[in-house]
Parts: structure tokens; sequence; C-alpha cells
């Protein structure tokens, strides 16, 4: 076993690194969103207030973005999965020649800048791009549909960004399922359908949690690709944030509403995986 | 219940043949072993009876049913893993209830028959556990409780005492035996381990690259080896290079580097180099001169293995063989240089086609 002292000197650089560079500036930032904003004056020296806190709850401006933010991250959580649990598994079990092709093929877009990639969707989206353009000249739509500046596009974006997060996550897991204990279940009576009901989704439930964290939270916090496909009025918390900081310098209300937004998500992420230790029975 | 039948049963996988053209009929009731080094193709005979690998060729037969083309789950079999291959997200009673529940059985029926399976496993206190708060022993014993309550025709172990350390394995082998006799279900039980086989078994089957060897009870499989492999994997054998000085009847005698050793069963003609394999336990060691119908030796090496002391003994210039006497007897402290006389079974001496020469 190692001793607690040798466990601490293996962590230590990161937790220098993270203590300085993270946890500090933003326990710094934790006194700036309870201050108070004088448009064109700045901060007002020495005066607080729970108003950055308490707009959040009562604006209805931004409680629909907090809404919309958290439905594209429920939404886009949800496809990854389904889109990415056969693809996981087809890599964790198919034909040992696939895996690597396969695997590349899932890492591949991660190679190509994220802003190129947005603009990729940009070009197929929009009302005179190429998605429109082959429909209406096909003759299944009069006029274009809009695809862009709006959830649709933000959740296509989204979804094909982070889906080799979750793909990545569940061939690990489904590979950890052991065969044998398949094979038992198949013994003991279970068609094949009801092997990957009764075991192999329960047994990959970590790995289902691990990928829809991730990409739960990559996603509400997502900045270029929300930025881009939602042009600058179809706003979603990360560019609400980056606008108030940056267009508007109210701090304290860009503070606040990145406390908000991290609350939500440790809050969401315990809650998510009590349920999910439950109902695979990993309490 | 019922019988399990082979009917040239192979399987291939491209060009290499693992399981070559196998045939034989396990009782109804019957214990019968499949041994054999691994790689042999016991493992896949096993995982086709299962379901789980499907046959090159032949038929697999329970009862009268052909059972070759239905799929696991249709095969009524239970089947307990080396990996003991628990269910890890549920307890004890949902891991023995699984195949019950499969078989639509429910309610207090459920209940008395999953306590019914757990009592026979000595674990009924362990239903609310789940398997990795359990011991390695505790766990296999829940997979045969989980095997064993849905009354499978057939019960199948694929290596099952392996992961166990020796102790446990032997307190296993004989609570196996107990259940199986009990319950009279036929099995085939698949082992590297000649102990467990031999101990375990009505008939063994002795596999080696595919082939079955021999098909026979344990008494014939350890005094009267079919074939060389047989001879030299079961038992503590020596094999020595040597050839056949003389044939008398069925038998005649053996010559290794000058040393005469008589057989009582030689099947190659006078003059035939053969390997000639002699079990450690059917050398008789004592101290002293040898006599007529003994051969001279000198103590080698001496080693203490508990209940047993091994000793390598010289005949002559490079020839050495193994000798075994009780730990406790006369002759169990001798030491190296002192002469011995040995006096060998000839019903324990075979002659097998030299080493490399298929058998």
């Amino acid at each position: 076993m190692m001793s607690r002292r040798q466990g601490l000197l293996l962590i230590a650089p990161l937790l220098l690194v993270l203590t300085g560079f993270f946890l500090v500036p933003v326990l710094m930032l934790l006194p700036t969103s309870f201050g108070v904003y004088e448009p064109g004056a700045g901060l007002v020296n020495g005066a607080w207030s729970l108003k950055n806190y308490s707009q959040i709850v009562t604006d209805d401006y931004y409680r629909e973005v907090i809404w919309r933010t958290l439905g594209l991250g429920f939404s886009v959580t949800l496809l990854c999965l389904l889109l990415g649990y056969p693809l996981a598994y087809l890599i964790a079990r198919g034909p040992e020649r696939w895996r690597v092709p396969l695997i590349l093929l899932v890492i591949f877009p991660m190679l190509l800048n994220l802003v190129v990639r947005s603009f990729g969707w940009i070009a197929l989206l929009a009302n005179r791009g190429l998605i429109n353009n082959l429909l209406m000249q096909l003759g299944v739509i009069g006029a274009p549909v809009k695809l862009l500046f709006n959830f649709i596009g933000l959740f296509i974006g989204l979804t094909h960004i982070y889906l080799p997060f979750m793909v990545l996550m569940l061939v690990a897991a489904i590979r950890n399922v052991p065969r044998d204990v398949e094979s038992a279940a198949a013994t003991l009576g279970s068609s094949r359908a009801h092997v990957f009901m009764a075991v192999t989704l329960p047994l990959s439930a970590s790995g289902i949690l691990a990928g829809s964290i991730l990409v739960f939270v990559l996603t509400i916090s997502a900045l270029v690709t929300p930025r881009m496909l939602g042009g600058p009025t179809y706003q979603v918390m990360a560019t609400l944030i980056y606008d108030e900081y940056m267009q508007l310098l109210d701090w304290p209300s860009g503070s606040a509403l990145s406390f908000a937004l991290t609350f939500m998500a440790v809050a969401i992420i315990w809650l998510s995986s009590r349920l999910t230790k439950r109902w695979a029975g990993m309490a | 219940m019922g019988s399990l039948t082979f009917e040239g049963l192979g399987k291939s996988y491209g060009e290499v043949e693992v399981v070559r053209d196998i045939s034989l009929t396990i009782a109804e009731g019957e214990f019968v072993s499949l041994l054999g080094p691994s790689g042999c193709g016991k493992t896949t005979i096993l995982r086709m009876v299962a379901g789980l690998v499907e046959p090159s060729r032949g038929r697999i037969l329970i009862g009268r049913d052909d059972v070759t083309n239905l799929p696991p789950n249709k095969r009524g079999l239970g089947l307990v893993f080396q990996s003991y291959a628990l269910f890890p997200h549920m307890t004890v009673f949902e891991n023995v209830a699984f195949g019950l529940r499969r078989r639509k059985v429910a309610g207090t029926e459920l209940d008395k028959r999953v306590r019914e399976a757990l009592g026979m496993v000595r674990l009924a206190a362990f239903g609310e556990r789940y398997p990795r708060q359990l011991s390695g022993g505790q766990q296999q014993r829940v997979a045969i409780a989980r095997a064993l309550a849905p009354h499978p025709r057939v019960l199948l172990f694929d290596e099952p005492l392996s992961n166990l350390d020796a102790q446990l394995r032997d307190e296993m082998q004989i609570e196996l035996k107990r259940l199986q006799r009990n319950l009279g279900i036929t099995t085939l039980f698949v082992t590297h381990d000649q102990g467990e086989a031999l101990s375990l078994s009505d008939r063994v089957g002795v596999m080696a690259k595919g082939v079955m060897q021999q098909f026979a009870a344990p008494e014939e499989i350890y005094h009267r080896p079919a074939t060389g492999f047989v001879a030299s994997f079961i038992g503590k054998p020596n094999r020595l290079a040597g050839s056949v000085a003389m044939r008398e009847g069925s038998g005649g005698r053996l010559a290794v580097g000058g040393v005469a050793i008589p057989a009582a069963r030689i099947e190659q003609p006078a003059g035939a180099q053969v390997d000639v394999v002699i079990r450690q336990e059917a050398v008789a060691i004592r101290s002293g001169a040898a006599q007529s119908d003994e051969i001279a030796g000198e103590i080698v090496l001496r080693s203490f293995s508990g209940a047993r002391v091994q000793y390598v003994v010289r005949l002559a210039e490079g020839v050495e063989i193994v000798a075994e006497t009780a730990s406790h007897g006369p002759e169990a402290s001798l030491t190296a240089g002192a002469p011995v006389a040995l006096a060998i079974d000839p019903a324990s001496v075979f002659a097998m086609p030299p080493e490399g020469a298929t058998a």
C-alpha cells in the first residue's frame, strides 16, 4: 500500500497548479459576483447586492437562456448516447480488424479545428446551404427550413462535436463487461435482447454515466460552436457570460451567471450519479 | 435430466482443427471429465455443448433432442465458469433467481427454489449480499447454486476450481461430488487437473490436440493408458529413451542405457526405439544391494514434499529416474550416494513411440 504522504506527493504538482490558477481565481470571483455594477462607471466600491443572483431567477430573458442551455445539454447528451452506444458496441464487440479503423474514424473529426468544423455546419445548415438547396431542388420543401441560429442548429452541431467523447468512454466500458457473465445469462435462459438489457447495459453503466457527464458539461459550457451556429442573438449561458464580461463589462453579473452554471452542473452530475448507481446496483 | 451425446463433433477455426471427430455418449446421471493440457480442445467442446461456440461438424444431442442449432438460452443447461461469472450488480438471491425468473417461476415458488439451491451449497444466509462481498470459494458456490436452481438437464463445469487455493479446492471437490451424486444430474466437467478428473468422474476423456486419446473409467485410464500421451500425462511419469531388448509373450524387456527393465505389455517388435514410461509411484525403493529381480542404483538427490519423499536415482551413466516413498516409511531418509535397490512393477512400465513421433 502507498502511504498517504507518497500519494500526496504524486498529486502535488497538479494540486498546486489547480489551486493557484483555478481555485484561487474562481474564489476571487465570488466577491465580485455580489458586487454592484454601474454602467459607464464600473464596479461601485464597497457596495454589496444579491441582485446579480436574484435577476437570474426573476428575469425572463435569463431564465429562458438557462432553460435553453440545460435543454441543449440534455438533448445533446441523449442523442450522443443513442448514436454512440451502437457504434461503441460495434467497436468493442465487432471483428478485431475493424477496431482500429473505426476508432480512427471516430477520432478523426477531433483533428480538425473547432472553428472549421462549426463553419462546416454553417455551410451545410444555412438558408442557402447545402441541405436546404438539396431539399428544395428535390421538391421536398418550398422555402428554406431554418436550421441555423436556433435550437436545431446548435443541437446538430454540438452533438457532432461531442459524439467522439461519448463513444470513447462507452467503448472502454463495454470492453470491460466480462463475456463470461453475458454467456452465463444466456445459458440461464436469456435471449440476446434480454442479455443486453439485464447484463450488458447495467454493467456498462459507469461508462454511460462518465460519457454523459462529460458530454453534458462540455455542451453547457461550449462557447465557440454556440456563438457561430447561434449567431449574436441566440444565446446560451456560455455566450451570455462571455458577453457580460467582454461586451458589457458587467463582471458582477457575469460572475454570478458563472457560479449559477457551475452550481447547476454539479447538482445535475450528483443527481445523475446517484440515479445511475441505484439503477445499476453499484450503490 | 438426460444423456448427452456427441456424434462426429468437430470444430475448425480456418485451417486449424481444434476438435476432431468426437463421438461419445454420457449416460443420464453420469459424471464425465474432459482432461487435457490447455489448447487440447476440451473447453471448445464444453462451449459447443453450451451453444456458445458453433460446431463445424457433427451433432450434439441431449436425451433424444438434437440441440446442435439451438441458441444457448433454449438448451436447458447449467454452466459454471472458472471466472464464476456472477452478475456483480445483483444480490446473491437475484443471481440464483435469474434462471428461474427466465422460466417464469415467481412468488413463493421462486423464493422456495432459490433458498433450496442456496441451501445445497450451504449459503442460505447470504442471499442479501453482493458477490463482491463474498470470498472466491463462496462466489463459486453461488455460481453452482445459480446453475442448479433451474434444474438443468445437463450441468457443465469449465475448470470451476482452478481459481481456488489448494485446500479449498479439495473441499469443493468433495462437495461437488456429493451434490452431483445426490442430484443425479448428467455432468460434463472440464479440467487440466488429473487429480480432479480421476477422483470426481465416472469416466474420463483424455484429450490432446483436439483428439480424444482415451475415454474410460479413471482406473482404466490410470492403469491401462491407451496412448503414449495418456501414459505420460497421467500420474508422475519418468520418460526415458530406450529400446525393446526382448519380446516374451505380450511383454518382454526394455533396455535403457544398458539397464534392463521388464514390462508386462509391449506392442513394438524387438529392437524398436521407444520411450520407456515408468510411474514414479510404481518404483519401490529400498536401501542396500540389489537382488536378482531388482535394479541397482545410487541416490543423487532427495526431495521432501510432505506426505511423500522423492529420490532421483542413478541407474547407470546418464540414466536417472525418480522414485518416491512415504515420508514416514523406513526408506524416507536416505542420503545422496547411498546404494539402493529398485523394484519396478512390470505392469506400470509402458513402451511408447519416441517423443516427437505421432502417438
